[in-house]
């Protein structure tokens, strides 16, 4: 691989904007964000409610479809493909954690785990179920293998949509608020398993937050407001920028 | 797949409640489906043992014979040398007998009826014995010259008992009434419509009756081992009395009395053979089978309907609740193909495991109904000819209806299905409800 492949960006967003039409009021979500993501960052999305976290993180997840700008995600450009190809791309290529844990309660912990590498079709029998155990080892949930969601508590249930997030190796995780409901001792070993699958496996991460204790554990901070990109900072100044925004108020 | 597979049945065991009243639905329907397969099959089968035996046979070669244009009499002239071809060209046969046909008024010292007369050589009718059962005298007093059996209800009309005499007139072919008087030999039980406007006397006193020749008969009435082979054996005759020279009328699938207007119109003389089979002779009241046949294929389409309804809104339902789950499931990667499928399994399972336990309730009411011998009201009897309810469970018609209803409730749930698959990832994910 040469340096200049291994530069480019795994996420570039050029320009985008989503509109949402609620009845017939239009209201713009994002208004011409750009943002460039390269593997292996360990990226927080900060700003309040409303400010377009989850917007762009659903464009770049291939979830939903800009209004306009470009969004390209391991080099395609998803306006170009059709859904089946988004589909593909999903599968392959993103993973995704979701605030509330969104997972299949009819099924158990290791069947959830290993349902996207059902949907895969890559692994036979025997290597899906060393990936699915490796991986319920790694996030503490070995012996709760067999449970159904239901059975497990908050952070649990949040560790299991980590390994299945994990479990295709994607080159990209996507997090929407993965502590928001968790306790705040939950809610950081949550960050911590995350900070250390991106060392040890190199996957890019993108998780929205407004916790500034959660945005301390990223490589940077993309801040937003008001569907607009604001700057993208290191945590140690985006905690001061949080912090002079809150006394200006 | 198996996981796909899994959901589904999962789900259905998660919503415990809706899963038994949509699946009792169906098993519901499924046990009607079969229990009116039972009734009739069970009428086909009485009426195939019942009316065969006393109206035709399984196959019949008879005919007519005109000596003018205009006069035909229903009769086959040298049935032996017939009945030995037949013998030889129809190795499907269990057995053969000749019956002499005819129509008469019989005259009580009390009352009179139209019927028709059968000339039967009882020794030789072993299905007769099967199907009769005698309430007065014997069957073997048939072997008597001048005797006849009555079913009860006309003996009851006629104010007659056994070894009572009752006079037969019948119209010959001269135009002239020739009668007979004859002795009760037996009163048989009646066996509906059949018994009716049916009676039998040995086969040369309808000889004398009508004056014909000992080598003629009514009809040669054919008993095959298997009842399906009757086409074959209809067709393979047509062609061999053909070749043999005997003049055939075409086919016309009435029973033969309906067809005197007819052959009279025509201008032959002599005579024509006619190949019929059971259906074709009885088919003045096979209507009760096609009527009720119908009548269970709109009974079905209807509950369908309704089913069909239910399926579709306990879908939108499930659908409506699993809205989050199936936009997560498309998030991480699931085609819209695979929705649609996991929908699919569920409305599959649902109606295999219903039509299953449908099938298994109506294999019991149709096996309890049968063995407890329900009797039915005299209505009734006269059209199942049966004075009970008899079912009788094919495995395949029950297998049939189980596939076909599965079939439809999955072909149901596309609509919904598909609606769930179409959800874009974003929109499901974010549903509240």
């Amino acid at each position: 691989m040469n340096a200049a492949v291994a530069q480019s960006p795994i996420v570039s967003i050029t320009n985008v904007t989503k509109d949402y039409t609620l009845g017939k009021v239009v209201v713009p979500a994002l208004r011409g964000v750009d943002l460039q993501v390269h593997p292996g960052e360990f990226i927080s999305i900060a700003g309040p409610s409303g400010s377009g976290k989850t917007t762009l993180l659903n464009l770049i997840g291939c979830v939903d479809t800009a209004t306009s700008g470009v969004v390209s995600v391991a080099g395609q450009d998803t306006k170009q493909l059709t859904e089946r190809q988004l589909t593909h791309l999903r599968l392959h290529t993103i993973g995704f954690i979701f605030q509330s844990f969104n997972l299949v309660s009819v099924l158990s912990v290791f069947q959830n785990v290993e349902f996207p590498l059902l949907l895969q079709r890559k692994l036979d029998k025997n290597q899906r179920k060393e990936r699915v155990n490796q991986l319920l080892e790694q996030v503490g949930l070995a012996d709760h293998a067999k449970h159904r969601p239901n059975e497990l508590s908050g952070g649990q249930r949040q560790r299991v949509a980590v390994a299945r997030a994990l479990v295709t190796r994607p080159q990209l995780v996507l997090a929407d608020e993965p502590t928001a409901n968790l306790d705040s001792v939950t809610g950081q070993n949550i960050i911590d398993l995350m900070k250390e699958l991106n060392q040890k496996e190199g996957t890019t991460f993108i998780f929205s937050t407004h916790d500034a204790k959660v945005m301390s554990h990223a490589n940077a901070v993309v801040r937003l407001a008001d569907g607009k990109f604001l700057d993208r900072l290191t945590p140690s100044e985006a905690k001061r920028a949080m912090a002079a925004g809150a006394e200006g108020h | 797949m198996f996981q796909l597979f899994l959901i589904a049945f999962r789900n259905l065991g998660t919503h415990r409640r809706r899963t038994l009243l949509l699946g009792g639905a169906i098993a519901g329907v499924t046990a009607l489906l079969v229990i009116l397969m039972g009734l009739s099959t069970g009428m086909k089968e009485t009426m195939l043992r019942s009316a065969t035996t006393l109206a035709t046979g399984h196959v019949n070669v008879g005919g007519f014979y005109k000596v003018t244009a205009g006069q035909a009499a229903p009769v086959v002239t040298a049935f032996p040398k017939i009945l030995e071809l037949v013998r030889k060209e129809v190795p499907e046969l269990d057995y053969a007998v000749q019956r002499g046909r005819g129509w008469a008024k019989i005259v009580s010292e009390s009352s009179s009826l139209q019927v028709g007369v059968g000339g039967i050589d009882v020794k030789d009718e072993p299905g007769f014995r099967q199907v009769l059962q005698i309430h007065e005298g014997t069957l073997d007093g048939l072997d008597e010259q001048n005797t006849v059996l009555l079913f009860e209800k006309q003996a009851k009309k006629l104010q007659v008992k056994v070894g009572d005499t009752i006079t037969i007139s019948a119209p010959t072919m001269r135009g002239t009434n020739n009668t007979v008087d004859v002795r009760v030999a037996a009163i048989a039980t009646d066996v509906g419509l059949m018994s009716d406007f049916n009676i039998f006397v040995p086969s040369n006193t309808l000889r004398s009756l009508y004056q014909l020749r000992d080598d003629t008969t009514g009809a040669l009435y054919l008993y095959l081992k298997d009842v399906s082979q009757v086409p074959q054996v209809q067709a393979r005759l047509r062609t061999v009395l053909a070749d043999a020279g005997h003049q055939l009328m075409d086919n016309d699938p009435r029973a033969f009395w309906m067809k005197f207007e007819v052959v009279n119109r025509e201008a032959w003389t002599g005579q024509k053979l006619d190949i019929t089979n059971w259906e074709d002779e009885l088919s003045f009241i096979t209507w009760t089978l096609t009527a009720l046949n119908g009548l269970t294929g709109i009974l079905i389409f209807v509950l369908l309907v309704i089913i069909g309804v239910g399926i579709m809104n306990t879908l939108w339902i499930a659908i409506r609740e699993r809205t989050r789950e199936i936009g997560t499931l498309r998030a991480i990667g699931m085609q819209r193909t695979r929705v649609v499928v996991m929908f699919l399994f569920e409305a599959m399972t649902l109606g295999a495991l219903g039509t299953l336990a449908g099938a298994l309730v109506g294999l019991a009411v149709c096996l309890g109904v049968d063995s407890a011998h329900v009797g039915v009201p005299e209505a009734v009897a006269m059209f199942i000819m049966s004075d009970r309810l008899h079912l009788v469970v094919n495995a395949g018609s029950v297998v049939g209806a189980m596939v076909f209803i599965t079939a439809c409730t999955t072909l149901i749930s596309l609509i919904p299905s598909f609606l769930a698959a179409r959800l874009k990832p974003v929109t499901a994910m974010h549903h509240i409800g």
